[in-house]
């Protein structure tokens, strides 16, 4: 954040003595508590935040916690709209929030994550929280908008929701008034009627008019509670009322202007220069106001408004800040600008130098800019960029840098590159590399040594240590850019001049590049200079505390020793990262990714109730505890699962579900979805939509070999083995016997050695089903011999028949015999399919193991609650733990499943099913 | 920026807004300069040149933000006759 949060915006503003009671209203509100939504939704000035401070007075509201937001058109930047809403909730109910604030400070987190774990914490709340949104109107961003649909659709009961605004907010109000989830106060019911104008005008303000007066008033202000006040005012203290009532009656200017320039002229000539200078402030103190209009004495001159009730607004308990009436500000703005439009700019440049004194860079910025004094704008933005970068605040850079002017970027370096860093943060890349150069521009000249930046003429430089980082930046910053772009030539030649450009003690500066260049190697296929430079990277990043980065970089890093056939070292390198990740409390983002990096390891070792469990966990952390990529690796995952549970449609909808969710973080796609798909239609008999897919592809036996195209290229050669078996036809056979040799020899030569195991075992293949038994046996023993050190069982079991015909035949000659043996044991396993699962019943608690019964019966869901005297929710949760444990999505399965397991009948020492507790 | 500047082509023109009550002339500066107009049925008519669709909404907003009920919004062309765009009446 630039600077801490307000305090004052999250202070409930002081309820005015002399109010007029409204217990209708009143009523109302408090039937909210029930509904989803609460919506006060009038015109500025129809006592909406009065109301709403009254209500949070009354018996109505005792013992509940309340979190309020004064909100403001700044807090159209998400990260600081739920920084607010954070901080509020973290007063009404402390530790609510507390993770979720945790996962808005780290990197990256898309809010929806911030969201999913700030219900988590408010579902647990012990208590009834009323949060109040007021001002809501200011907030157009769709970003925040779409949050708080979020929030909306996925509130907790036990949490009130109030937004208070002058337009309707963009959430779908109809739907939730058709479901009565939806209680509205709107300005027809905020009017004040006859009764409520004459208890305001001759009890709280103390005028005695007569009936017939008050029903004037009323009805040339329609009821408008501003428009009352103001009168009110234009009356105290007058001799002649009627005749004030008379001329307002008679005159058709719009109320507000007739009666707001009523009051101002009846105030002296220095109070009203005060009201006028001060407009421009959103917020009021002494101090400020003194700087502001150049006088003393703004404090008591603040207190005398405050007694006077001239729209002045106490922003805390003490009564230092204080702001304007919005709709007051409004009017006194516009005299302002009509009547001395030359002082604006001079008011302006004055607030911002007593903000930019306070270290309030916000707001210095925000009245330098409204001051048009744009170059020192974009000397307090250079200034406020680190401290934006680290709160996350892209999307208040991107408003501020689009205010200023283009030519102001030509010759401020540090700000150009800064606006490239607000772009790249959030995956944009159009435009980048113009800024780029006109920044480097400036680098040339003023590299020599001694010479201070700044020295050439015309360039302009705050913040010098950034100024010294730029050549290494801009650099990083290209080598990210092309990577993106697939120039892999040029992102390593940028990653490289970074490196050489970074101070040996940069940490940042050489992990960002460093990790680049690993990447960039992965890309090529050269695996071990992969590995180096993204390790080297991630120490770098480590030494300079970026510790989520530095875990989720653990995934690939298994990736690559993955490829290089390494699995033993990929099982360790995730399970440092998840020591790291779990060392912590809350448990650090990224260990949901490990689980499932470790779930894939365990599956290829043929342990399934691990990678079962490993899966499972990774659920428990839930999506917003993962990284980038979890979102379509975790679903890679379950689907490999599914298919081993024979449910091949259910693998390719995860699939479908990958696809949509993929990110690469950029990572090469050394493993596209669409051929893992692929895959699945070959083993699954589709081999017509397999063709179709490599013709898609446009791949040939013919095509230049090259690292990222490996796994299609592999997965091309299964389709053409498949298609030999099928059609018994021999040209596919040769067609596919002549790739994997070039594919092999490519491997050999990157130290593939994963990918290396795969093509010998295809090679066997297309060899035992061409008749060819020697030359199969020859190329399945070459595979074992690399893959026995490291574990590979379903590699080689996942080839069914053909394969455990030629693994039998080793057997008998006794090649490899333990591992063969091993081998051979999986297919019987995976065959009969039930003994491998039996320890996963231990996963399923006592509770589960009742629901699991019930399932089996013709209960519903409600009575299924009711039979175990929990909630319909609490029921809910149980299945969704009993669905993933036992790998199935639906009841039917799940049933089926507790068969194949006996779970459904009593075994020897397990808990009887039949006896759960609350039966009958 | 490149994509404002698409504003101008399509929605750049004439406007004119009318609101509820005769508004004084100082109020000519807070509209961005617009020509405030009293009519004889008590209403306020607020023409000029809005340079695009985002200009204009701003000045929905600020007429919101005073609490001035809103009666109708006209695009106005030069070369046709005006084209309620809102008129509730």
């Amino acid at each position: 954040m630039v600077g801490p949060l307000l305090e004052t915006k999250l202070h409930v503003p002081r309820r005015r003595r002399a109010l007029v009671s409204r217990p209708r209203l009143n009523e109302r509100l408090s039937r909210g508590a029930e509904s989803a939504l609460t919506l006060v939704s009038a015109p500025a000035g129809f006592g909406k935040t009065t109301l709403l401070t009254d209500w949070l007075g009354t018996s109505a509201v005792d013992g509940w916690s309340i979190a309020w937001v004064s909100l403001d058109e700044r807090d159209n930047d998400p990260a600081l709209f739920w920084s607010y809403v954070l901080a509020a909730l973290e007063v009404a109910a402390p530790g609510v929030g507390v993770h979720a604030r945790a996962l808005l400070q780290s990197s990256p987190s898309p809010i929806e994550s911030v969201l999913a774990t700030l219900l988590n914490g408010l579902s647990a709340a012990s208590k009834d929280v009323v949060l109040v949104l007021d001002d809501y109107h200011v907030i157009d961003a769709r970003e925040v908008q779409e949050g708080m649909a979020y929030l909306l659709e996925h509130l907790p009961p036990q949490i009130q929701l109030v937004i208070a605004g002058r337009a309707d907010p963009s959430l779908s109000l109809g739907r939730l008034r058709g479901r009565g989830e939806l209680v509205e106060i709107r300005a027809a019911d905020l009017r004040f009627t006859a009764e409520e104008a004459a208890a305001y005008l001759n009890g709280a303000m103390g005028l005695q008019l007569k009936a017939a007066d008050v029903a004037v008033l009323e009805g040339r202000t329609e009821g408008w509670i501003a428009a009352l006040q103001l009168a009110a005012l234009s009356m105290q203290g007058r001799e002649d009322v009627p005749a004030f009532i008379e001329g307002f009656a008679g005159d058709d200017r719009f109320v507000v202007d007739y009666l707001a320039e009523e009051v101002l002229q009846r105030q002296p000539e220095h109070v009203r220069r005060f009201l006028l200078h001060t407009s421009i402030l959103s917020r009021l103190n002494g101090a400020l106001c003194d700087a502001v209009t150049g006088q003393d004495g703004g404090r008591t001159m603040l207190e005398a408004l405050d007694r006077a009730n001239l729209f002045l607004v106490p922003l805390d308990d003490r009564r230092r800040w204080y702001r304007y009436h919005h709709l007051f500000a409004d009017v006194l703005q516009a005299h302002l600008l009509d009547e001395q439009p030359d002082e604006l700019p001079r008011l302006h440049r004055r607030a911002v130098d007593w903000y930019e004194q306070n270290g309030e860079r916000s707001e210095a910025i925000d009245h330098a800019l409204a001051a048009e004094d744009f170059p020192r704008a974009a000397d307090l933005v250079e200034l406020a960029l680190p401290a934006l970068h680290q709160g996350k605040q892209e999307a208040t850079v991107r408003r501020w840098m689009e205010a200023l002017p283009d030519e102001l970027f030509a010759v401020r370096p540090v700000l150009s590159v800064g606006y490239v860093g607000a772009f790249m943060a959030t995956g944009e890349t159009d435009g980048v590399e113009t800024r780029l150069l006109s920044a480097e521009r400036w680098l040339d000249t003023t590299e020599a040594v001694g010479k201070a930046p700044g020295a050439r003429a015309g360039m302009v430089v705050l913040d010098h240590e950034e100024f010294r980082r730029l050549p290494g930046q801009i650099a990083m910053y290209r080598a990210a850019r092309a990577l993106v772009h697939g120039d892999v030539a040029a992102a390593m030649a940028h990653a490289r001049t970074a490196l050489d450009l970074a101070g040996a003690d940069d940490h940042v500066g050489r992990g960002g590049p460093a990790a680049l260049l690993g990447l960039a190697y992965w890309t090529t296929g050269d695996l071990d200079a992969a590995h180096r430079w993204y390790a080297d990277g991630l120490a770098s990043l480590d030494k300079g505390g970026y510790r989520t980065d530095v875990i989720g970089g653990a995934v690939a890093l298994a990736d690559i020793r993955i490829a290089q056939g390494r699995l033993r070292e990929a099982m360790t390198t995730y399970q440092r990262a998840l020591h790291r990740a779990e060392g912590t409390d809350p448990v650090l983002r990224g260990a949901a990714d490990m689980h499932v990096g470790m779930s894939q390891l365990f599956i290829e070792r043929d342990d399934l109730a691990a990678a079962r469990h490993h899966l499972l966990r990774s659920q428990e952390l839930g999506e917003h505890n993962g990284l980038l990529q979890h979102p379509y690796r975790r679903r890679l995952a379950a689907a490999r699962l599914q298919v081993l549970d024979g449910d091949p449609d259910g693998a390719l909808d995860l699939l479908d579900q990958a696809e949509r969710v993929y990110n690469s973080d950029f990572s090469p796609d050394v493993r596209p979805i669409p051929a893992v798909r692929a895959r699945l239609w070959i083993t699954h008999r589709r081999l017509d939509d397999a063709l179709d897919w490599v013709r898609e592809r446009g791949l040939s036996v013919d095509d230049d070999l090259d690292y990222v195209r490996e796994y299609e290229h592999i997965t091309l050669a299964r389709v053409l083995v498949a298609r030999g078996a099928a059609e018994s036809a021999e040209r596919p056979l040769h067609e596919a016997t002549g790739l994997l040799d070039r594919l092999l020899r490519a491997a050999e030569e990157g130290q593939r050695t994963g990918s290396v195991i795969e093509i010998l075992v295809l090679q066997a293949m297309a060899c035992q089903i061409r008749g060819d038994l020697p030359a199969a046996l020859s190329w399945l023993e070459r595979g074992l011999t690399q893959a026995e050190p490291e574990g590979y069982v379903r590699t080689f079991v996942d080839e069914g028949a053909p394969m455990v015909a030629v693994l039998r035949v080793a057997a008998a000659r006794e090649i490899a015999p333990g591992y063969v043996r091993r081998l051979l044991a999986a297919v019987d396993t995976t065959r009969d399919g039930g003994p491998v699962h039996h320890d996963l019943v231990e996963a399923l608690s006592a509770r589960e193991l009742d629901v699991l019964r019930l399932l089996g019966t013709d209960l519903d869901g409600p009575d299924i609650a009711r039979r175990l005297f929990v909630s319909l929710n609490t029921v809910r949760t149980h299945t969704k733990n009993i669905y993933a444990k036992l790998g199935v999505n639906n009841r039917r399965a799940a049933v089926r499943r507790a068969g194949e397991l006996e779970l459904a009948s009593p075994p020897d020492d397990r808990r009887p099913l039949g006896l759960a507790v609350h039966d009958g | 920026m490149s994509d404002m500047s698409t504003g101008h082509r399509y929605d750049a023109g004439r406007y004119e807004i009318r609101v509820k009550g005769r508004l004084d002339s100082r109020w000519t500066a807070w509209f961005d300069d617009m020509t405030l107009t009293d009519e004889s049925d008590g209403t306020t008519r607020i023409h000029g040149p809005v340079i695009d669709q985002a200009a204009l909404h701003g000045l929905l907003k600020k007429l919101r933000d005073i609490g001035l009920p809103l009666i109708s919004v006209t695009q106005v062309r030069p070369d046709r006759p005006a084209l309620p765009l809102i008129d509730p009446r």
